[in-house]
Protein backbone atom coordinates (compact mmCIF):
# COMPACT_ATOMS: atom_id res chain seq x y z
CA UNK A 1 0.00 0.00 0.00
CA UNK A 2 1.24 3.49 -0.80
CA UNK A 3 1.67 5.49 2.37
CA UNK A 4 1.34 9.25 2.72
CA UNK A 5 5.01 9.45 3.54
CA UNK A 6 5.96 7.49 0.43
CA UNK A 7 4.03 9.87 -1.79
CA UNK A 8 5.55 12.95 -0.20
CA UNK A 9 9.03 11.47 -0.23
CA UNK A 10 8.48 10.56 -3.86
CA UNK A 11 7.75 14.15 -4.65
CA UNK A 12 11.10 15.13 -3.24
CA UNK A 13 12.80 12.37 -5.18
CA UNK A 14 11.26 13.56 -8.40
CA UNK A 15 12.94 16.88 -7.97
CA UNK A 16 9.90 18.87 -6.95
CA UNK A 17 11.90 20.22 -4.05
CA UNK A 18 14.24 21.98 -6.38
CA UNK A 19 11.33 23.79 -8.02
CA UNK A 20 9.36 24.42 -4.87
CA UNK A 21 12.01 26.34 -3.04
CA UNK A 22 15.67 26.38 -2.15
CA UNK A 23 16.83 24.27 0.74
CA UNK A 24 18.43 27.31 2.34
CA UNK A 25 15.20 29.24 2.27
CA UNK A 26 13.33 26.40 3.93
CA UNK A 27 15.98 26.12 6.64
CA UNK A 28 15.69 29.87 7.27
CA UNK A 29 11.93 29.65 7.54
CA UNK A 30 12.18 26.66 9.90
CA UNK A 31 14.37 28.43 12.43
CA UNK A 32 13.14 28.55 16.04
CA UNK A 33 11.65 31.98 16.81
CA UNK A 34 13.94 34.00 19.07
CA UNK A 35 12.96 34.00 22.72
CA UNK A 36 13.27 37.09 24.92
CA UNK A 37 15.83 36.83 27.73
CA UNK A 38 14.91 34.38 30.49
CA UNK A 39 15.23 37.19 33.03
CA UNK A 40 15.14 40.97 32.62
CA UNK A 41 17.68 43.46 33.98
CA UNK A 42 15.98 43.39 37.36
CA UNK A 43 16.03 39.61 37.58
CA UNK A 44 12.34 39.11 36.84
CA UNK A 45 11.54 35.80 35.21
CA UNK A 46 10.09 35.71 31.69
CA UNK A 47 6.46 34.65 31.17
CA UNK A 48 5.32 33.62 27.68
CA UNK A 49 2.07 32.20 26.41
CA UNK A 50 1.84 28.69 24.93
CA UNK A 51 2.56 29.77 21.36
CA UNK A 52 5.29 32.23 22.37
CA UNK A 53 3.88 35.49 20.97
CA UNK A 54 2.91 37.12 24.29
CA UNK A 55 5.62 37.99 26.80
CA UNK A 56 5.95 39.70 30.16
CA UNK A 57 8.27 40.08 33.16
CA UNK A 58 5.88 40.22 36.11
CA UNK A 59 7.11 41.98 39.23
CA UNK A 60 5.48 39.31 41.40
CA UNK A 61 4.11 35.80 40.98
CA UNK A 62 1.35 34.77 43.34
CA UNK A 63 -0.05 31.29 43.98
CA UNK A 64 -2.65 31.52 46.77
CA UNK A 65 -3.79 28.35 48.53
CA UNK A 66 -7.31 29.54 49.36
CA UNK A 67 -9.87 32.33 49.09
CA UNK A 68 -8.47 34.38 51.98
CA UNK A 69 -5.03 34.56 50.40
CA UNK A 70 -6.60 35.14 46.99
CA UNK A 71 -8.56 38.15 48.20
CA UNK A 72 -5.45 39.59 49.83
CA UNK A 73 -3.58 39.40 46.53
CA UNK A 74 -6.42 40.95 44.56
CA UNK A 75 -6.61 43.85 47.04
CA UNK A 76 -2.96 44.56 47.68
CA UNK A 77 -0.49 42.95 45.26
CA UNK A 78 1.14 45.16 42.63
CA UNK A 79 -1.22 45.77 39.72
CA UNK A 80 -2.29 44.95 37.17
CA UNK A 81 -3.18 41.61 38.72
CA UNK A 82 -3.59 39.16 35.87
CA UNK A 83 -4.84 35.60 36.38
CA UNK A 84 -3.20 32.92 34.24
CA UNK A 85 -4.40 29.37 33.70
CA UNK A 86 -2.25 27.34 31.34
CA UNK A 87 -1.27 30.30 29.16
CA UNK A 88 -3.16 29.00 26.13
CA UNK A 89 -4.65 32.36 25.11
CA UNK A 90 -3.15 33.96 22.04
CA UNK A 91 -4.53 37.40 22.88
CA UNK A 92 -2.63 39.48 25.48
CA UNK A 93 -5.02 38.70 28.33
CA UNK A 94 -2.21 37.79 30.71
CA UNK A 95 0.84 40.07 30.22
CA UNK A 96 1.44 42.27 33.25
CA UNK A 97 4.26 44.19 34.84
CA UNK A 98 2.45 43.76 38.17
CA UNK A 99 1.27 40.43 39.55
CA UNK A 100 0.89 37.15 37.69
CA UNK A 101 -1.75 35.16 39.57
CA UNK A 102 -1.98 31.39 39.22
CA UNK A 103 -4.63 29.27 40.94
CA UNK A 104 -2.62 26.07 40.55
CA UNK A 105 -2.76 25.58 44.34
CA UNK A 106 -6.54 25.96 44.31
CA UNK A 107 -7.45 22.83 42.41
CA UNK A 108 -9.45 19.64 42.79
CA UNK A 109 -12.95 18.50 43.54
CA UNK A 110 -14.72 20.20 46.48
CA UNK A 111 -18.00 18.26 46.64
CA UNK A 112 -20.57 16.62 44.42
CA UNK A 113 -24.29 15.95 44.15
CA UNK A 114 -24.68 12.41 42.82
CA UNK A 115 -28.44 12.61 42.32
CA UNK A 116 -28.29 15.68 40.10
CA UNK A 117 -24.89 14.99 38.52
CA UNK A 118 -23.36 18.20 39.79
CA UNK A 119 -19.85 18.83 41.05
CA UNK A 120 -18.17 21.81 42.69
CA UNK A 121 -14.59 22.23 41.57
CA UNK A 122 -11.80 24.70 42.40
CA UNK A 123 -11.09 26.97 39.47
CA UNK A 124 -7.39 26.13 39.23
CA UNK A 125 -8.13 22.53 38.25
CA UNK A 126 -6.73 21.64 34.83
CA UNK A 127 -9.31 20.12 32.49
CA UNK A 128 -7.03 17.14 31.96
CA UNK A 129 -7.21 16.38 35.67
CA UNK A 130 -10.92 17.09 35.92
CA UNK A 131 -11.89 14.26 33.54
CA UNK A 132 -10.60 11.41 35.73
CA UNK A 133 -11.75 13.17 38.93
CA UNK A 134 -15.32 13.37 37.61
CA UNK A 135 -15.17 9.84 36.20
CA UNK A 136 -14.34 8.59 39.71
CA UNK A 137 -17.72 9.90 40.89
CA UNK A 138 -19.58 8.65 37.79
CA UNK A 139 -19.84 12.03 36.09
CA UNK A 140 -18.46 13.76 33.02
CA UNK A 141 -18.64 17.20 31.48
CA UNK A 142 -21.02 17.19 28.54
CA UNK A 143 -18.33 18.54 26.28
CA UNK A 144 -14.63 19.33 26.22
CA UNK A 145 -12.39 21.52 24.07
CA UNK A 146 -9.80 20.21 21.62
CA UNK A 147 -7.01 20.73 24.18
CA UNK A 148 -7.37 19.88 27.88
CA UNK A 149 -4.31 21.56 29.39
CA UNK A 150 -6.29 24.67 30.33
CA UNK A 151 -7.42 25.46 33.85
CA UNK A 152 -11.17 25.42 34.46
CA UNK A 153 -11.08 29.11 35.41
CA UNK A 154 -9.19 30.04 32.26
CA UNK A 155 -11.47 28.00 30.03
CA UNK A 156 -14.58 29.63 31.53
CA UNK A 157 -13.07 33.08 31.41
CA UNK A 158 -12.43 32.93 27.68
CA UNK A 159 -15.59 31.15 26.54
CA UNK A 160 -13.73 27.97 25.62
CA UNK A 161 -15.90 25.37 23.89
CA UNK A 162 -16.09 22.01 22.21
CA UNK A 163 -18.45 21.08 19.40
CA UNK A 164 -21.98 19.71 19.07
CA UNK A 165 -25.26 21.23 17.89
CA UNK A 166 -27.00 20.64 21.25
CA UNK A 167 -23.95 21.14 23.45
CA UNK A 168 -23.09 24.45 25.09
CA UNK A 169 -19.64 25.87 25.70
CA UNK A 170 -18.19 25.00 29.10
CA UNK A 171 -19.59 28.12 30.80
CA UNK A 172 -23.07 27.14 29.56
CA UNK A 173 -23.10 24.29 32.07
CA UNK A 174 -22.02 26.42 35.04
CA UNK A 175 -24.82 26.73 37.59
CA UNK A 176 -22.96 28.64 40.32
CA UNK A 177 -19.56 30.15 41.08
CA UNK A 178 -17.70 32.13 43.73
CA UNK A 179 -15.95 35.31 42.62
CA UNK A 180 -13.19 36.98 44.64
CA UNK A 181 -12.94 40.69 43.84
CA UNK A 182 -10.31 43.44 44.16
CA UNK A 183 -12.62 45.18 46.65
CA UNK A 184 -12.05 42.28 49.02
CA UNK A 185 -15.35 40.42 48.67
CA UNK A 186 -16.07 36.81 47.80
CA UNK A 187 -19.43 36.76 46.02
CA UNK A 188 -21.51 33.61 45.60
CA UNK A 189 -23.51 33.76 42.35
CA UNK A 190 -26.16 31.69 40.64
CA UNK A 191 -29.32 32.35 38.64
CA UNK A 192 -31.17 33.67 41.69
CA UNK A 193 -28.39 35.00 43.96
CA UNK A 194 -26.42 37.94 42.55
CA UNK A 195 -27.91 37.01 39.20
CA UNK A 196 -26.49 40.01 37.33
CA UNK A 197 -22.95 39.08 38.34
CA UNK A 198 -23.70 35.48 37.43
CA UNK A 199 -24.66 36.54 33.90
CA UNK A 200 -21.96 39.20 33.53
CA UNK A 201 -18.99 37.23 34.86
CA UNK A 202 -19.55 33.64 33.75
CA UNK A 203 -17.36 34.59 30.78
CA UNK A 204 -15.09 37.15 32.45
CA UNK A 205 -11.66 37.39 30.76
CA UNK A 206 -10.19 37.36 34.26
CA UNK A 207 -11.21 41.01 34.47
CA UNK A 208 -13.94 40.94 37.13
CA UNK A 209 -11.80 39.43 39.90
CA UNK A 210 -10.90 35.77 40.12
CA UNK A 211 -13.34 32.86 40.16
CA UNK A 212 -12.34 30.52 42.98
CA UNK A 213 -14.93 27.72 42.76
CA UNK A 214 -17.38 26.57 40.12
CA UNK A 215 -20.39 24.26 40.27
CA UNK A 216 -20.86 22.35 37.03
CA UNK A 217 -23.96 20.64 35.73
CA UNK A 218 -22.47 17.39 34.50
CA UNK A 219 -24.00 14.21 33.10
CA UNK A 220 -23.62 10.51 33.88
CA UNK A 221 -20.38 9.02 32.58
CA UNK A 222 -20.88 7.59 29.08
CA UNK A 223 -19.00 5.56 26.55
CA UNK A 224 -18.59 7.07 23.09
CA UNK A 225 -17.37 6.08 19.66
CA UNK A 226 -14.97 8.52 18.02
CA UNK A 227 -14.48 8.21 14.27
CA UNK A 228 -12.03 10.16 12.11
CA UNK A 229 -12.47 9.83 8.36
CA UNK A 230 -11.08 11.51 5.23
CA UNK A 231 -13.47 13.06 2.70
CA UNK A 232 -13.65 15.44 -0.21
CA UNK A 233 -14.07 18.93 1.26
CA UNK A 234 -16.93 19.97 -1.01
CA UNK A 235 -18.95 16.93 0.04
CA UNK A 236 -18.50 17.67 3.74
CA UNK A 237 -19.47 21.32 3.31
CA UNK A 238 -22.62 20.29 1.44
CA UNK A 239 -23.49 17.69 4.06
CA UNK A 240 -22.71 19.85 7.11
CA UNK A 241 -26.37 20.55 8.06
CA UNK A 242 -27.06 16.81 8.10
CA UNK A 243 -23.88 15.98 9.96
CA UNK A 244 -24.57 18.39 12.80
CA UNK A 245 -28.07 16.95 13.14
CA UNK A 246 -26.87 13.35 13.13
CA UNK A 247 -23.94 13.38 15.55
CA UNK A 248 -23.59 14.35 19.21
CA UNK A 249 -20.22 15.94 18.55
CA UNK A 250 -19.04 16.74 15.04
CA UNK A 251 -16.32 18.87 13.52
CA UNK A 252 -14.15 18.86 10.45
CA UNK A 253 -10.75 20.10 9.43
CA UNK A 254 -10.63 21.66 5.97
CA UNK A 255 -7.16 21.18 4.54
CA UNK A 256 -6.27 24.15 2.32
CA UNK A 257 -4.74 23.49 -1.12
CA UNK A 258 -5.90 19.87 -1.10
CA UNK A 259 -9.69 19.76 -1.58
CA UNK A 260 -9.80 17.38 1.39
CA UNK A 261 -11.31 17.35 4.86
CA UNK A 262 -10.93 15.23 7.98
CA UNK A 263 -14.29 14.60 9.66
CA UNK A 264 -14.46 13.75 13.38
CA UNK A 265 -17.68 12.45 14.92
CA UNK A 266 -18.39 11.34 18.49
CA UNK A 267 -21.55 9.43 19.43
CA UNK A 268 -22.70 7.42 22.43
CA UNK A 269 -22.29 3.68 22.04
CA UNK A 270 -22.60 0.32 23.79
CA UNK A 271 -19.62 -1.13 21.95
CA UNK A 272 -16.80 -2.55 24.08
CA UNK A 273 -13.90 -0.29 24.93
CA UNK A 274 -11.30 0.05 22.20
CA UNK A 275 -8.79 2.65 23.41
CA UNK A 276 -7.40 5.30 21.09
CA UNK A 277 -4.18 4.36 19.38
CA UNK A 278 -1.01 6.41 19.15
CA UNK A 279 -1.64 9.98 18.05
CA UNK A 280 -1.60 10.34 14.26
CA UNK A 281 -2.38 14.05 14.07
CA UNK A 282 1.19 15.25 14.56
CA UNK A 283 2.45 13.09 11.70
CA UNK A 284 -0.39 14.28 9.47
CA UNK A 285 0.28 17.95 10.21
CA UNK A 286 4.01 17.60 9.64
CA UNK A 287 3.34 15.74 6.39
CA UNK A 288 1.19 18.68 5.29
CA UNK A 289 4.09 20.94 6.21
CA UNK A 290 6.47 18.79 4.15
CA UNK A 291 4.05 19.03 1.25
CA UNK A 292 3.97 22.82 1.65
CA UNK A 293 7.76 22.96 1.77
CA UNK A 294 8.10 20.83 -1.36
CA UNK A 295 5.26 22.12 -3.51
CA UNK A 296 4.15 25.40 -1.96
CA UNK A 297 4.53 27.29 -5.22
CA UNK A 298 2.99 24.56 -7.38
CA UNK A 299 -0.63 24.42 -6.18
CA UNK A 300 -1.70 21.91 -8.82
CA UNK A 301 1.05 19.49 -7.84
CA UNK A 302 0.33 20.09 -4.15
CA UNK A 303 -3.33 19.23 -4.57
CA UNK A 304 -2.63 16.18 -6.68
CA UNK A 305 -0.06 14.80 -4.25
CA UNK A 306 -2.31 15.43 -1.27
CA UNK A 307 -5.22 13.67 -2.94
CA UNK A 308 -2.99 10.68 -3.62
CA UNK A 309 -1.57 10.69 -0.12
CA UNK A 310 -4.64 11.32 2.02
CA UNK A 311 -7.87 10.53 0.19
CA UNK A 312 -7.84 6.80 0.96
CA UNK A 313 -6.59 7.16 4.51
CA UNK A 314 -8.26 4.42 6.56
CA UNK A 315 -10.83 5.48 9.19
CA UNK A 316 -9.61 5.73 12.77
CA UNK A 317 -11.97 4.52 15.50
CA UNK A 318 -11.82 4.42 19.27
CA UNK A 319 -14.38 3.56 21.95
CA UNK A 320 -13.92 4.86 25.48
CA UNK A 321 -15.22 7.32 28.05
CA UNK A 322 -15.67 10.77 26.54
CA UNK A 323 -13.03 12.54 28.63
CA UNK A 324 -10.42 10.20 27.14
CA UNK A 325 -11.38 10.90 23.54
CA UNK A 326 -12.73 14.44 23.15
CA UNK A 327 -9.46 16.30 23.78
CA UNK A 328 -6.12 15.80 22.10
CA UNK A 329 -2.43 16.34 22.70
CA UNK A 330 -1.17 19.21 20.53
CA UNK A 331 2.63 19.13 20.70
CA UNK A 332 2.91 21.12 17.47
CA UNK A 333 2.43 24.71 18.56
CA UNK A 334 0.53 27.27 16.50
CA UNK A 335 -1.17 30.66 16.58
CA UNK A 336 -4.88 30.85 15.96
CA UNK A 337 -7.82 33.08 15.13
CA UNK A 338 -11.34 31.78 15.72
CA UNK A 339 -14.63 33.53 15.15
CA UNK A 340 -18.14 32.32 15.96
CA UNK A 341 -20.66 33.08 13.24
CA UNK A 342 -24.38 32.68 12.69
CA UNK A 343 -24.72 29.03 11.72
CA UNK A 344 -26.43 29.79 8.40
CA UNK A 345 -23.41 31.70 7.04
CA UNK A 346 -20.67 29.50 8.47
CA UNK A 347 -20.02 27.45 5.34
CA UNK A 348 -20.21 30.51 3.05
CA UNK A 349 -17.59 32.22 5.20
CA UNK A 350 -15.46 29.07 5.26
CA UNK A 351 -15.43 28.87 1.46
CA UNK A 352 -14.37 32.51 1.29
CA UNK A 353 -11.58 31.99 3.84
CA UNK A 354 -10.23 28.97 1.99
CA UNK A 355 -10.39 30.77 -1.36
CA UNK A 356 -8.55 33.80 0.04
CA UNK A 357 -5.81 31.66 1.59
CA UNK A 358 -5.38 29.56 -1.53
CA UNK A 359 -5.14 32.73 -3.64
CA UNK A 360 -2.77 34.73 -1.45
CA UNK A 361 -0.96 32.53 1.09
CA UNK A 362 0.68 29.37 -0.28
CA UNK A 363 2.69 29.12 2.95
CA UNK A 364 -0.38 28.09 4.96
CA UNK A 365 -0.65 24.37 5.63
CA UNK A 366 -2.47 23.96 8.95
CA UNK A 367 -6.03 22.59 8.62
CA UNK A 368 -8.93 24.97 9.27
CA UNK A 369 -11.36 23.80 11.95
CA UNK A 370 -15.16 24.07 11.71
CA UNK A 371 -17.35 23.41 14.76
CA UNK A 372 -20.89 24.08 16.01
CA UNK A 373 -21.97 25.32 19.47
CA UNK A 374 -25.37 25.67 21.17
CA UNK A 375 -26.43 29.15 22.31
CA UNK A 376 -26.37 30.30 25.95
CA UNK A 377 -27.20 33.40 27.97
CA UNK A 378 -23.91 34.60 29.50
CA UNK A 379 -23.60 38.28 28.60
CA UNK A 380 -20.03 38.05 27.27
CA UNK A 381 -20.45 34.65 25.68
CA UNK A 382 -19.67 34.60 21.94
CA UNK A 383 -22.68 32.27 21.77
CA UNK A 384 -25.02 34.69 23.53
CA UNK A 385 -28.53 33.94 22.26
CA UNK A 386 -27.11 32.56 19.02
CA UNK A 387 -26.42 29.02 17.82
CA UNK A 388 -22.98 29.41 16.31
CA UNK A 389 -20.75 27.86 13.71
CA UNK A 390 -17.09 28.50 14.41
CA UNK A 391 -14.17 28.81 12.02
CA UNK A 392 -10.63 28.52 13.41
CA UNK A 393 -7.60 29.31 11.25
CA UNK A 394 -4.15 28.30 12.46
CA UNK A 395 -0.58 29.28 11.64
CA UNK A 396 2.43 27.14 12.55
CA UNK A 397 4.25 28.80 15.45
CA UNK A 398 7.34 29.42 13.33
CA UNK A 399 5.33 31.01 10.50
CA UNK A 400 4.05 34.54 9.93
CA UNK A 401 0.52 34.86 11.32
CA UNK A 402 -0.31 38.41 10.22
CA UNK A 403 -2.49 37.06 7.41
CA UNK A 404 -5.00 36.15 10.10
CA UNK A 405 -5.64 39.87 10.62
CA UNK A 406 -5.16 41.08 7.04
CA UNK A 407 -6.87 38.33 5.10
CA UNK A 408 -9.05 36.19 7.35
CA UNK A 409 -10.50 38.54 9.96
CA UNK A 410 -12.25 40.87 7.45
CA UNK A 411 -14.16 37.89 6.05
CA UNK A 412 -15.19 36.61 9.47
CA UNK A 413 -16.24 40.10 10.61
CA UNK A 414 -18.22 40.70 7.41
CA UNK A 415 -20.36 37.69 8.27
CA UNK A 416 -21.15 38.92 11.77
CA UNK A 417 -18.61 36.83 13.66
CA UNK A 418 -17.76 37.27 17.31
CA UNK A 419 -14.14 36.43 18.19
CA UNK A 420 -13.05 33.83 20.70
CA UNK A 421 -11.78 35.90 23.65
CA UNK A 422 -8.54 33.95 23.91
CA UNK A 423 -7.72 33.79 20.20
CA UNK A 424 -6.31 36.47 17.96
CA UNK A 425 -8.56 39.39 17.04
CA UNK A 426 -8.25 43.14 16.63
CA UNK A 427 -11.57 44.24 18.13
CA UNK A 428 -12.07 46.95 20.75
CA UNK A 429 -14.81 48.09 23.13
CA UNK A 430 -16.83 49.90 20.45
CA UNK A 431 -16.88 46.76 18.29
CA UNK A 432 -17.99 44.57 21.16
CA UNK A 433 -20.75 47.01 22.05
CA UNK A 434 -22.31 46.35 18.64
CA UNK A 435 -21.73 42.58 18.70
CA UNK A 436 -22.94 41.83 22.23
CA UNK A 437 -26.42 43.09 23.23
CA UNK A 438 -25.49 43.12 26.95
CA UNK A 439 -21.88 44.29 26.56
CA UNK A 440 -22.42 47.66 28.27
CA UNK A 441 -24.17 45.96 31.18
CA UNK A 442 -21.28 43.54 31.57
CA UNK A 443 -18.72 46.37 31.39
CA UNK A 444 -20.65 48.31 34.04
CA UNK A 445 -20.75 45.26 36.31
CA UNK A 446 -17.00 44.84 35.85
CA UNK A 447 -16.35 48.44 36.83
CA UNK A 448 -18.48 48.09 39.95
CA UNK A 449 -16.48 45.05 41.06
CA UNK A 450 -13.10 46.58 40.14
CA UNK A 451 -13.52 50.38 40.27
CA UNK A 452 -9.77 51.04 40.33
CA UNK A 453 -9.10 48.87 37.29
CA UNK A 454 -6.65 46.64 39.14
CA UNK A 455 -7.49 43.70 36.86
CA UNK A 456 -6.91 45.64 33.61
CA UNK A 457 -3.79 45.50 31.47
CA UNK A 458 -3.57 47.52 28.25
CA UNK A 459 -5.39 44.89 26.19
CA UNK A 460 -8.31 44.66 28.61
CA UNK A 461 -8.54 48.43 28.93
CA UNK A 462 -9.06 48.54 25.15
CA UNK A 463 -11.62 45.73 25.33
CA UNK A 464 -13.71 47.27 28.11
CA UNK A 465 -13.07 51.02 28.08
CA UNK A 466 -10.94 52.81 25.52
CA UNK A 467 -11.52 51.04 22.24
CA UNK B 1 32.41 -26.89 32.52
CA UNK B 2 34.50 -23.85 31.58
CA UNK B 3 31.63 -22.62 29.41
CA UNK B 4 29.22 -22.90 32.35
CA UNK B 5 31.65 -21.04 34.60
CA UNK B 6 32.07 -18.27 32.04
CA UNK B 7 28.31 -17.96 31.57
CA UNK B 8 27.80 -17.82 35.32
CA UNK B 9 30.48 -15.16 35.69
CA UNK B 10 28.91 -13.07 32.90
CA UNK B 11 25.47 -13.42 34.45
CA UNK B 12 26.81 -12.28 37.82
CA UNK B 13 28.58 -9.35 36.20
CA UNK B 14 25.41 -8.35 34.42
CA UNK B 15 23.48 -8.55 37.65
CA UNK B 16 26.01 -6.34 39.41
CA UNK B 17 26.35 -3.67 36.67
CA UNK B 18 23.87 -0.81 37.13
CA UNK B 19 22.07 -0.10 33.90
CA UNK B 20 18.71 1.36 32.93
CA UNK B 21 16.17 -1.35 32.17
CA UNK B 22 15.21 -1.63 28.51
CA UNK B 23 11.58 -0.61 28.23
CA UNK B 24 9.18 -0.32 25.35
CA UNK B 25 7.78 3.20 24.86
CA UNK B 26 4.52 2.13 26.51
CA UNK B 27 6.41 0.65 29.46
CA UNK B 28 8.48 3.81 29.76
CA UNK B 29 5.29 5.89 29.88
CA UNK B 30 3.79 3.58 32.50
CA UNK B 31 7.01 3.84 34.52
CA UNK B 32 6.95 7.63 34.26
CA UNK B 33 3.49 7.67 35.82
CA UNK B 34 4.86 5.96 38.94
CA UNK B 35 7.44 8.66 39.64
CA UNK B 36 7.00 11.81 41.71
CA UNK B 37 9.46 14.19 43.36
CA UNK B 38 10.12 13.49 47.03
CA UNK B 39 9.82 17.15 48.00
CA UNK B 40 6.15 17.99 48.57
CA UNK B 41 6.29 21.44 46.96
CA UNK B 42 8.08 20.09 43.88
CA UNK B 43 5.61 17.21 43.75
CA UNK B 44 2.70 19.66 43.56
CA UNK B 45 4.38 21.76 40.85
CA UNK B 46 5.25 18.63 38.91
CA UNK B 47 1.73 17.23 39.11
CA UNK B 48 0.16 20.49 37.89
CA UNK B 49 2.47 21.11 34.97
CA UNK B 50 5.39 18.87 33.90
CA UNK B 51 3.53 15.60 34.45
CA UNK B 52 0.76 16.46 32.00
CA UNK B 53 3.20 16.12 29.10
CA UNK B 54 6.25 14.22 30.40
CA UNK B 55 4.24 11.07 31.18
CA UNK B 56 2.28 11.02 27.90
CA UNK B 57 3.79 9.40 24.81
CA UNK B 58 1.70 11.39 22.34
CA UNK B 59 3.19 14.68 23.48
CA UNK B 60 6.63 13.66 22.14
CA UNK B 61 8.15 15.09 25.35
CA UNK B 62 11.03 13.11 26.91
CA UNK B 63 9.44 10.88 29.53
CA UNK B 64 10.16 11.29 33.21
CA UNK B 65 12.81 8.81 34.32
CA UNK B 66 13.84 7.88 30.76
CA UNK B 67 17.56 8.60 31.05
CA UNK B 68 18.26 7.68 27.46
CA UNK B 69 15.75 10.23 26.17
CA UNK B 70 17.28 12.89 28.39
CA UNK B 71 20.95 12.12 27.63
CA UNK B 72 21.34 14.52 24.70
CA UNK B 73 19.45 17.25 26.51
CA UNK B 74 21.41 16.81 29.73
CA UNK B 75 24.67 17.21 27.82
CA UNK B 76 23.65 20.78 26.93
CA UNK B 77 24.20 21.72 30.55
CA UNK B 78 21.90 23.09 33.22
CA UNK B 79 22.01 26.75 32.12
CA UNK B 80 20.95 25.85 28.57
CA UNK B 81 18.20 23.57 29.83
CA UNK B 82 16.90 26.29 32.12
CA UNK B 83 16.87 28.83 29.28
CA UNK B 84 14.98 26.41 27.00
CA UNK B 85 12.50 25.70 29.76
CA UNK B 86 11.78 29.33 30.58
CA UNK B 87 11.55 30.47 26.96
CA UNK B 88 10.10 27.31 25.41
CA UNK B 89 11.56 25.25 22.59
CA UNK B 90 9.92 23.17 19.86
CA UNK B 91 6.86 21.50 21.35
CA UNK B 92 7.83 22.60 24.87
CA UNK B 93 5.78 25.64 25.90
CA UNK B 94 7.46 28.41 27.86
CA UNK B 95 7.89 27.69 31.53
CA UNK B 96 6.43 24.24 31.04
CA UNK B 97 3.16 25.97 31.93
CA UNK B 98 4.33 26.21 35.55
CA UNK B 99 3.83 29.85 36.38
CA UNK B 100 4.76 29.77 40.04
CA UNK B 101 8.02 27.90 39.45
CA UNK B 102 11.26 29.67 40.36
CA UNK B 103 14.53 29.04 38.47
CA UNK B 104 15.58 26.75 41.33
CA UNK B 105 12.31 24.83 41.01
CA UNK B 106 12.88 24.37 37.28
CA UNK B 107 16.41 23.08 37.83
CA UNK B 108 15.21 20.61 40.44
CA UNK B 109 12.31 19.43 38.28
CA UNK B 110 14.56 18.97 35.24
CA UNK B 111 17.02 16.93 37.30
CA UNK B 112 14.16 14.82 38.65
CA UNK B 113 12.68 14.13 35.21
CA UNK B 114 16.11 13.40 33.74
CA UNK B 115 16.80 10.95 36.58
CA UNK B 116 19.85 12.99 37.65
CA UNK B 117 18.80 14.03 41.11
CA UNK B 118 21.95 12.61 42.68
Amino acid sequence: MTTRRTVIAGAAGAGVAAVGGAVGYRAWRDREPASPAAQDNEGRLLWRNWSGIQNAYPQQRAAPDGEEALVGILKSAPGPVRPVGAGHSFTPLVPTTGTLLTLDRMSGLVSHDAANHRATVRAGTRLGDLGPALAAIGQEMANLPDINKQSLGGALGTGTHGTGRTLKAIHGDVIAFRLATPKGDVIACDRTTNADIFHAARVNLGAFGAVSEVTLQNQPLKRVLKRTTAHQLDAIIEDWPNLIAQHRNVEFYAIPFTGLAALITVDETDRPVSPRGPDADVDAVMELKALRDLTGFLPGVRRSLAQSAFKDAPPEEAVDEGWKLLSNERPVRFNEMEYHLPLDVQMTALREVIAAIEKHRPDVFFPIEARVIEKDDAWLSPFFERVSGSIAVHAYYKDDYRFLFDLVEPILRKHGGRPHWGKLHSLKAADFATLYPRFKDAAAARETLDPEGRMLNDHLRAVFIDG
Amino acid sequence: MRRIATATALALMAACTPSAPQRTPAEAAAHALTLTPKDARLADLYAQSCKTCHTVLDTSAPLTGDRDAWDARWKKGKPALLTSTVGGLGGMPAGGQCFSCTPADYEALIAFMADREH
